[in-house]
């Protein structure tokens, strides 16, 4: 069922606005390349980290700074940035988040919070609420298709969505690391006591979804301009997306993702509705609540 | 479909009757009074109570209802002191003032012998926390009262303390108390009747002493003929 | 602290706020206002936060209630006096339409909705440009209520206040502190002893959100303009949130402490650090948080209990 939708939504898009297929699935995979990292701490730690947004929005001013002084393009920066980020992140992680595993989600709320609310005005404080962004000459390579003309560069986010996704998927399924870490996830008590280190694992699995999350930064450096506050709609639409896919389900992100991607763009095609492109993430999570809840009530 | 858990249980209980609810464990005990407390909803199949169709009712219109039931697991309300504890069942299930709640639930807690009660819950023997417990849900001034496995963890003197507690306030109360258990001996001492569950079905009901010796019932507890 | 030494204090304090304006000039009455603006919000927000639900949003529902009355007052001419009130009715009413939705899956769910709400806001006042004003703002143009006298101003943020402090009093003392501990600490023995825990949320949502918004009414009627990011700015969720945490949550006190602490600290950072003072706050959240999640209060209690405690182990 799902399938022949697809296809005729595809069909219907190609034939009346192709390039709101083609943005809307380059926006799908910029948000899901940093939704999956997100996905990862939920179904693992546990935890809703908001300020996942803001870790990605320090990766990219970290890499423009770093690149400017170097003379270096930022995507011979992303594995770098993604190292930084990562023990960055762990080092966040041993000060603050661990001591909350075990308090009520509440606190572990206010202090990610927290978190988001520091990294944001001390970005804001040192550089000013400026818009930063890194000229590049690919970013604005483009294709032409009889008529069409669309942007290629931002496929690079779509083929990181895939990477992060198969990745991961390997990654929790293949190695012994990962297999520990879904047990974790799965049941931390049973996993101690078969002798897995939980708060290691809980330390290593924070730090690689920053990686992730780092090396999306340096790459979304090259498309975008960065201001202290860019984090914060990502956090929410990651969020959105997980909710969306379930925890647990990476797969699910990648088709929430497209949804998501899909629906802004068909928005920001007309300049009428232009404006409320970036409302839809809200009406998907409302949309989100309202079955989950229904689907309570009967069982 | 998956696993059922409870299949079609059905039984009738009468006021002032204590009725015993056994079985191996995995039976469905927990998961029925769950059910019926309306704390999870049946994926299939009805629930009546008294006649009225409650498969869907929320579980705290059940409690106005007159369905109560105690937790195995318990933990108090830790920013309300004992007698507030109390205090909430007669407030929300039976809408009384504060007042009024208040003077029910010291007269709750005389009846069962619970003492200095604007005490913080966390220093709480385990005996007052299951009489805590009993107390809160006869806050609801229930009908139906359902006691998962609150004799758990108390010794032989606590357990016989508790025992004449819970048929003193059966019969003064003309309640009908189902009590799941695991201990023979006080399902033996307590309980009027009896009824028996495995994997989610009723298997035999009657006095304890003829259950006990029913060939289907011996089966699902030691497992079967190999 | 025995009862009528607290009643003491509290009807000393309120006597002094009221005669305030009789021997203090204008500029420590601005900062007075603001304080007990930030106050009201703080307390506003740990009326919610004692059912155990964090709003994210009270920059939200500020904004909102500060647009219902600068667009009543603009566009649709009402009196200055009833915008305030009417602010509050349409804060209650939007949390109401939210409420009925978001309120059903409750915690992270409810937190992360109310987090999007002031950019959602942002965004609609953005597009219904023309009635809204857009994001250049909209000006009273009779300009500020009574005429921008300070004394009248403040005692008008002072009446916010007493609105704030009046609704958390009663939510102490009736059997909405019952409902909301009850939720807070164990919602499954909560139903199970007949609180419809869906209901007692929605009503707290809507009273909060109300007087949030009222409070937002108060402010435009002081300042007498109104722009998405003056009004949604991220203080007036952060400030709040650090007062009511650091004073100790989950009291009427607490936030009341706090923001008396906090407000003059504000007012202090401000000058030293115009364009940091938001850090301090992040980092506050964070620290207390971490090491005194129940605030000063929290750990004036455990000081008091522990002796008591000793003297009772003696008796």
């Amino acid at each position: 069922m799902y399938l022949v939708f697809c296809v005729a939504a595809t069909v219907v898009l190609i034939l009346w606005k192709p390039t709101v297929l083609i943005y809307g699935l380059q926006t799908a995979g910029l948000y899901a390349a940093i939704a999956i990292p997100m996905g990862l701490v939920l179904g693992i730690v546990h935890i809703v980290n908001l300020a996942h947004g803001e870790f990605m929005m320090l990766a990219a001013y970290g890499t423009y700074f770093a690149c400017k002084a170097l003379g270096m393009d930022p995507l011979l920066a992303i594995i770098p940035a993604g190292l930084i980020t990562a023990a960055f992140g762990w080092v966040i992680f041993q000060l603050t988040i661990r001591r909350a595993i075990k308090a009520p989600e509440l606190n572990q709320l206010i202090l990610t919070f927290g978190l988001a609310i520091a990294f944001t005005q001390v970005i804001n404080l040192v550089f000013t609420s400026q818009t930063y962004k890194m000229p590049l000459d690919y970013v604005s390579s483009s294709m032409d298709i009889g008529e069409l003309t669309f942007g290629t560069w931002s496929f690079v986010f779509i083929a990181m969505a895939i990477l992060y996704a198969f990745g991961l998927k390997f990654f929790l399924t293949r190695t012994t690391s990962g297999k520990a870490a879904l047990a974790v996830g799965q049941n931390p008590k049973g996993a101690a006591i078969v002798g897995i280190d939980v708060y290691r694992i809980y330390g290593f699995v924070f730090a690689l979804a920053l990686a992730l999350v780092g090396a999306m930064g340096a790459l979304f450096l090259t498309k975008s301009a960065i201001f202290p506050s860019v984090g914060s709609p990502f956090t929410m639409k990651s969020f959105c997306l997980v909710a969306m896919a379930g925890v647990g389900n990476i797969p699910g992100i990648l088709s929430a993702s497209i949804l998501l991607g899909i629906s802004e763009n068909i928005l920001r095609a007309f300049r009428g509705t232009r404006g409320w492109a970036d409302i839809v993430f809200f009406v998907l999570i409302i949309v989100v609540i309202m079955s989950r809840s229904l689907k309570g009530r009967k069982s | 479909m998956g696993l059922v858990a409870v299949n079609k249980v059905s039984f009738a209980m009468d006021e002032s009757e204590i009725l015993g609810i056994i079985g191996p464990n995995g039976a469905g005990k927990t998961t029925f009074i769950n059910l019926v407390s309306g704390i999870i909803m049946p994926s299939d199949g009805k629930i009546e109570y008294k006649g009225e169709d409650i498969t869907y009712a929320p579980a705290h219109e059940r409690a106005r209802k007159g369905i109560a039931r105690t937790y195995q697991l318990i933990h108090p309300l830790e920013n309300l002191s004992l007698i507030e504890n109390i205090m909430v069942g007669s407030i929300f299930a039976r809408g009384n003032s504060l007042k009024a709640a208040r003077r029910k639930a010291e007269a709750l807690c005389s009846e069962l012998g619970l003492r200095d009660l604007d005490r913080d819950t966390s220093r709480l023997t385990i005996l007052e926390v299951k009489k805590m417990e009993i107390a809160r849900a006869l806050a609801n001034e229930p009908e139906v009262l359902f006691l998962d496995e609150v004799m758990a963890g108390l010794n032989a003197d606590e357990t016989k303390d508790l025992i004449a507690t819970v048929q003193k306030i059966a019969k003064e109360r003309k309640l009908a108390v189902g009590v799941v258990e695991h201990v023979m001996g006080v399902i033996r001492e307590l309980t009027h009747r009896v009824i028996v569950l495995e994997a989610g079905e009723l298997i035999a009901q009657g006095p304890y002493e003829e259950v006990s010796k029913n060939k289907r019932v011996i089966e699902a507890y030691l497992g079967g003929a190999a | 602290m025995n009862r009528s030494l607290a009643r003491a204090i509290a009807i000393g304090a309120a006597a002094l706020a009221l005669i305030l304006p009789l021997f203090a000039g204008d500029y420590p009455l601005q900062v007075a206002r603001n304080v007990m603006m930030y106050m009201a919000l703080a307390v506003t927000w740990d009326m919610l936060l004692r059912s155990g639900q964090i709003s994210f949003g009270i920059a939200g529902l500020f904004g909102v209630g500060s647009y219902a009355t600068i667009l009543a007052v603009v566009r649709g001419g009402m009196p200055d006096w009833l915008s305030i009130p009417f602010a509050g009715l349409f804060s209650g009413l939007v949390a109401f339409l939210i409420g009925l939705v978001i309120l059903r899956l409750r915690h992270t769910y409810f937190s992360i909705v109310t987090m999007a709400l002031g950019e959602i806001f942002r965004i609609i006042i953005h597009n219904l440009h023309d009635f809204t004003g857009g994001p250049e703002g909209i000006v009273i143009q009779q300009g500020v209520m009574f005429g921008g006298k300070s004394s009248h101003l403040y005692w008008l943020a002072l009446g916010g206040l007493a609105v704030a402090l009046g609704a958390s009093y009663w939510f102490d003392k009736s059997r909405f502190r019952f409902a909301l501990t009850a939720i807070r600490n164990n919602e499954t023995s909560a139903k199970s002893s007949g609180i419809d825990i869906f209901r007692w949320l929605l009503v707290t949502f809507v009273i909060t959100s109300a007087i949030q918004g009222m409070i937002g009414g108060i402010f435009v009627q002081s300042y007498g303009f109104a722009s998405p990011d003056s009004v949604f700015s991220a203080d007036f969720t952060l400030l709040p949130m650090a007062m009511a945490l650091l004073g100790g949550i989950h009291s009427t006190v607490g936030p009341i402490l706090g923001g008396l602490l906090l407000g003059l600290v504000a007012e202090w950072l401000k000058l030293k650090i115009p364009y940091g003072h938001l850090v301090v706050y992040g980092v506050m959240i964070i620290v207390v948080i971490l090491f005194m999640p129940n605030g000063l209060l929290g750990m004036a209690r455990k000081a008091g209990k522990k002796a008591a405690g000793g003297q009772r182990d003696q008796a």
